[in-house]
């Protein structure tokens, strides 16, 4: 009788899996806040829908970045070995709420965003979730989830232009469906590569495939092989690497400003991160098979996203090229796959986030300001009507191409050494000649802003010329600033200052993130 | 308070002080901004003092500190960090630059009244400061560079301040392009100790640079003597050594405050410091300290010889700076180290002072510096004349003036290293003789004789004022910014120029007491903790060879003096006479060695020449045609490429994805 009572009181305790809510509160905070804010969006007060969302979105990206410091130090793995929460993902965690702080304020007042439902904030809160994941995954089905989470939001988001202009309705359109068919073809890829690779080694698992590749010569089977190419060529186009890369000009051009922003850098984050994990985990034994290939892209990329980027009249699309080409430089830190390589590709990560922040800022301002959107014309005379902003696009073009004493002169440094002592110096000087050429179209920007009038320049007070260069005594007679035309975007100014400021701060002082980033390389165990 | 927090401040206050005027020059009314600067600059001077006294309350053996103020990067092997090294040395630098920048300033408050240029001559005079206190007070060859660098920035931006006059312009690249020679050897010498060391830190650098690292016990310190060899051209180049010293009275185009502050008393005595901060790496390469010490010794030679033909008051002066800056360089380099940086503190005094009545003078000429327009300004200019005469005593090393004591005991520690180092003591002391004769002829032509039309014009009370023009062309100028101001201030009509001339006149006295063989040895005993680590630092004097080096000196001060008077004095004329006898030797000097020529044929003219020749054929078949052409066609071929598989259209991206994802699995399949 008592057997059969206790017997009957075991089966109706229930015994759930055990979760560690602990590692996932990241996660949570992010899609709760996700819908947390879809609700908000019935609230009937349009004022309070307005700003209501935004700081919604807002503080569950703070309590995302809160619980992340919390775990800082982890080393587990959780969800049945699932996601890994170690110093890598936590990392790249923080850099992309940044990155999703950023758009929220960018995208605050932007016309989409009008229309206050919160699907925007929604959206961007979910893709950012299926990021988080992304770079957390360490095995291929928690992968593929990982990267569908992120990229369907991501197609609808690009989608949302209600501008009243038409044709940039129409553009927005354009670029989400199209985003959406060559994001379907890169996921398939990717599936195909993951069954392959299963199929050849019976595992999902990233350790328990880098246990089979270890093993016997199944590194250099034709079936994994296959399957790494297949995988390579997935991941390679969420990162815009070329040849995959040809959505990026196309979509980031017509998706609104700031989803461009969120592209431009959580994707590229997401991206690298997840090609680090899974590359210097689980395919570290295939190394010799699949550097060189990857280099090879990298070098493809590098070449290609800074000569189509010459040229270009259109800020978003040049931004889209630079991506390209910034993304080349991040992945001669995987090709290495050593332990400097991955710190040196999440250095340049967070690097990237600042630099970009920065100018997809400055553009959105110059497209709600001018009617001249957002082409380098739009920024012509910038320097004198609004310097901080100004100011804030130059550090960013000069930290793009890698001047000293920005950010990113410090991460190109540290990928160069990556790459040197990894030993592929030739691509360290493919770096340096890609630097040398993207000049010829950053600096083009910077002379538009400063060195190009929309007004008349300053009348002179007298007849001899100054030799050495202008003196500040004779602007003071130059017209004062013009007023800037549009509704004040006081948010985005902030977000392009605070980016340019973090651009400036860690190049001089760039101490705090290789900190930051020290941990980066012990958490991918086999590193050397 | 700890003794680096006072060496943040010394840092602190000038780079304020740049900062506020800078930002404020709108809104700074009349001279405020020039009191700003030397409020600054003053605060800094307190600071060192501060620095001095709690420097002196540690144990001699714990007198070197360091603070870093944050890693710039301490990853890959490097240590960068921007930390400071408050030791004897560098206080001893800070005071002298701290000490002679505030004077300076206070003169300029009055000099350059009602030139357009007032606020931005103060934010960048205060910037250079800046600058050089950052040199001097560097703990790590990262700061090191960055002082260095900003130094020469300043300087370019001083000597070009009256920006709209070809001559300044020109004369501020030419500093410019020479710097950044040195520049580059500079960071090109680091490389190199940093490959021997592995660290960029100073103190550590020293205390490693003797254990070899890489190749067992034998090292034999190739990287050492590169890199020390290296350093020298960036001392040189600061410090207007031969060869690279033809900016500095190029240099002169600059406002005279900047020749006495820049050019004078502190940026080019930078290769002094330099030498004498990597004493240990230079004692372990020998023979970089050989070449310190010969081209010390012709500079001051050769200098002393072109400063004996030149006519322009100014550039008399600078002459007379590169050859006492040889002085420095020859003592530093042959372990004088003690009796290098006594003369560079009381050549500060004495050549700021110079430079200042010679500012004077030129202001009561309203801008005119040949020699040849003045005379007999002895009456209408009595402070400056006084001045001058201080300056010029204790330059020509007249006991009991500051200049006599410590250049004599550089030469009296070249002497007794023996050997081929006597040759640099005879060519010392025929410098003393010159140095004399050079500097009386000046006083001599500028303040007696007859008085020109200025000189009575002032006497009777009113002042000489033409139309503006440029002193070296002739071309017409205007008052406005980028060209001098109206006003021309004389020292006996200007409260603060005469406070700081009258400064500096007791130190070009009294500087040399606190050091005096046999008596005292103030700035030796100061610096010794710096120097604890090297064998030559102590003095062992022989008697007889002091006794005899402070005779020769005094005696060849005086004969020069005196040679000097017969010639200009007594016998106006005569020194033309023997000019025209001598004609090959006078056109020697008048045309200064016929460096600036040699410059010119040597490298100017063939890099021109091959340049137009490589430029009708290489340049424009090859370079232009194959490699930029080819390049730049490359580049737009490749970007219209690009461009055109951007057709916009889905299907050709999924086709060109296909390729893609073919390729590369090819690629893997070929590896099976």
């Amino acid at each position: 009788m008592s057997a059969a009572t206790g017997a009957l009181l075991a089966s109706v305790h229930l015994r759930g899996p055990h979760v560690d809510f602990a590692g996932l509160s990241p996660l949570i905070a992010l899609l709760g806040g996700a819908t947390l804010v879809l609700l908000a969006g019935l609230v009937r007060s349009r004022a309070l829908r307005a700003h209501g969302t935004p700081m919604l979105a807002l503080i569950s990206l703070g309590a995302a970045a809160g619980l992340t410091i919390w775990q800082w130090g982890a080393s587990k793995s959780i969800v049945s070995g699932a996601l890994r929460i170690d110093a890598l993902s936590l990392v790249l965690n923080l850099v992309l709420v940044a990155a999703g702080a950023g758009t929220v304020l960018l995208a605050w007042r932007s016309a989409g965003a009008r229309e206050a439902t919160g699907e925007l904030y929604a959206l961007l809160l979910t893709s950012l979730g299926g990021m988080s994941l992304l770079v957390a995954a360490q095995n291929t089905v928690a992968l593929f989830v990982g990267l569908e989470l992120l990229s369907i939001p991501l197609y609808v988001l690009c989608a949302t232009d209600r501008s009243s202009v038409r044709h940039r309705r129409e553009h927005s359109i354009e670029s989400g469906l199209k985003y959406l068919i060559i994001g379907a073809v890169g996921s398939a890829t990717l599936l195909y590569g993951i069954a392959m690779i299963y199929g050849a080694t019976g595992a999902t698992d990233f350790s328990a495939i880098a246990a089979a590749l270890s093993s016997g010569s199944l590194a250099s089977d034709p079936l994994t092989l296959t399957g790494i190419a297949l995988c390579a060529a997935g991941l390679a186009f969420k990162a815009s690497v070329a040849p995959f890369h040809q959505w990026t000009p196309d979509v980031y051009e017509g998706a609104p400003t700031p989803v461009t922003a969120f592209m431009a850098v959580a994707t590229k984050v997401a991206a690298l991160g997840v090609l680090l994990r899974f590359f210097d985990v689980a395919l570290i034994e295939a190394q010799p098979s699949w550097g060189p290939a990857l280099a090879a892209l990298a070098t493809i990329t590098i070449v290609v996203g800074n000569v189509g980027a010459l040229g270009q009249s259109s800020m978003k699309r040049m931004l889209a090229y630079s991506s390209v080409a910034q993304a080349g430089y991040m992945l001669a830190g995987v090709v290495v796959a050593s332990q400097l390589g991955a710190r040196a590709t999440v250095f340049y990560l967070a690097a990237y986030m600042f630099m970009n922040m920065a100018a997809f800022a400055v553009v959105l301002v110059r497209e709600r300001e001018s009617d001249l959107g957002d082409s380098l014309q739009a920024l012509a005379g910038l320097g004198r009507q609004r310097p901080l902003l100004a100011g804030s696009m130059t550090v960013s073009m000069l930290a793009l191409a890698g001047i000293p004493a920005t950010v990113g002169f410090a991460g190109k440094f540290y990928l160069i050494d990556a790459a040197v002592s990894g030993g592929y110096t030739w691509l360290g000087v493919v770096i340096v000649v890609g630097s040398m050429i993207s000049l010829g179209y950053y600096l083009p920007v910077v002379a538009q802003m400063w060195m190009r009038a929309p007004a008349a320049a300053a009348a002179r007070t007298e007849g001899l010329p100054a030799l050495a260069g202008g003196s500040s005594e004779l602007a003071d007679a130059g017209p004062p600033a013009q007023g800037a035309e549009g509704p004040p975007t006081p948010e985005v100014a902030l977000v392009a200052l605070l980016a340019a400021a973090g651009a400036v701060f860690f190049g001089v002082i760039p101490q705090p993130l290789f900190d930051l980033v020290h941990g980066v390389g012990g958490a991918l165990g086999g590193l050397f | 308070m700890a003794t680096t927090t006072w060496g943040w401040l010394v840092l602190a206050f000038p780079l304020l002080g740049t900062l506020s005027v800078a930002a404020g020059y709108r809104r700074l009314p009349g001279r405020s901004a020039g009191w700003i600067g030397t409020a600054s600059v003053l605060l800094a001077f307190i600071a060192s003092i501060g620095a001095l006294l709690s420097l002196q309350g540690h144990v001699p053996a714990h007198r070197e500190l360091v603070s870093s103020l944050w890693n710039y990067a301490s990853t890959v092997g490097i240590d960068a960090q921007m930390s400071i090294l408050v030791d004897p040395l560098s206080v001893f630098m800070i005071l002298v630059v701290s000490g002679v920048s505030t004077l300076i300033h206070l003169y300029s408050i009055s000099y350059l009244q009602d030139d357009r240029g007032y606020a931005r001559f103060f934010s960048y005079l205060n910037f250079f400061v800046f600058a050089m206190l950052l040199l001097v007070l560097a703990g790590n060859f990262l700061v090191l560079i960055i002082g260095w660098a900003f130094v020469g920035a300043a300087s370019y931006l001083l000597i070009s301040f009256w920006y709209r006059r070809t001559t300044a312009t020109r004369a501020g690249l030419k500093a410019f392009v020479i710097n950044v020679v040195g520049d580059v050897g500079l960071v090109l010498g680091t490389y190199f100790i940093f490959k021997h060391t592995g660290t960029l830190d100073l103190l550590r650098t020293f205390h490693s640079a003797g254990a070899p690292v890489a190749f067992g016990a034998h090292h034999n310190h190739g990287d050492l003597v590169a890199g020390c060899v290296l350093l020298l051209v960036g001392a040189f180049a600061k410090s207007a050594q031969i060869p690279l010293h033809a900016w500095l009275p190029d240099a002169m185009e600059g406002p005279t405050p900047v020749s006495a502050l820049i050019h004078a008393a502190t940026m080019v005595t930078a290769g002094v410091y330099l030498i004498a901060r990597m004493h240990v790496l230079f004692e372990l390469a020998p023979a970089a300290q050989d070449v310190g010490a010969v081209v010390g010794a012709a500079t001051l030679l050769i200098a002393g010889t072109i400063g004996l033909a030149q006519t322009d008051v100014k550039r008399i002066i600078a002459y007379s700076t590169m050859s006492q800056i040889g002085y420095m360089i020859m003592g530093v380099s042959v372990g004088a180290y003690a009796a290098g940086l006594f003369h560079l503190m009381t050549h500060a005094f004495f050549k700021a002072l110079l430079f200042m009545a010679a500012g004077s003078l030129i202001a009561a000429m309203a801008g005119e510096q040949s020699l040849d327009r003045m005379g007999g300004f002895r009456r209408a200019l009595p402070f400056t004349y006084g001045s001058f005469l201080i300056g010029g005593l204790a330059l020509s090393g007249i006991p009991p003036f500051s200049g006599f004591f410590s250049k004599d005991e550089i030469l009296l520690v070249t002497g007794e290293r023996g050997g081929w180092h006597w040759a640099l003591y005879v060519i010392g002391y025929m410098g003393a003789a010159l140095t004399a004769i050079y500097t009386f002829r000046l006083i001599f032509r500028a303040f007696h004789g007859e008085p020109v039309p200025a000189a009575r014009e002032l006497e009777a009370g009113t002042p000489h004022h033409g139309a503006p023009s440029n002193p070296m062309t002739g071309e017409p100028e205007d008052t406005d910014v980028g060209f001098p101001g109206p006003t021309h201030t004389i020292a006996e009509r200007a409260l603060t120029m005469r406070v700081a001339m009258g400064a500096l006149s007791v130190g070009a006295i009294g500087a040399g007491l606190i050091q005096i063989p046999k008596v005292d040895f103030l700035v030796t005993d100061f610096l010794r903790p710096s120097f604890a680590d090297t064998s030559l630092y102590e003095p062992h004097t022989r008697n007889g060879l002091l006794v005899l080096g402070l005779v020769l000196g005094a005696a060849l001060g005086l004969a020069g003096i005196a040679l000097a008077y017969r010639l200009w004095v007594v016998r106006p004329g005569s020194a033309a006479a023997i000019g025209a006898r001598l004609r090959p030797l006078w056109d020697l000097f008048v045309h200064k060695w016929y460096f600036d020529e040699l410059t010119d044929a040597l490298i100017v003219k063939p890099a021109l020449r091959a340049g137009s020749f490589a430029q009708s054929t290489f340049e424009r078949l090859f370079v232009d045609e194959t490699l930029i052409g080819g390049t730049t066609a490359l580049v737009r071929a490749g970007s219209a490429a690009v461009r055109a598989a951007q057709t916009g259209f889905v299907r050709y991206y999924a086709a060109l994805l296909l390729v893609g994802v073919s390729g590369v699995g090819l690629y893997f399949l070929l590896q099976s």
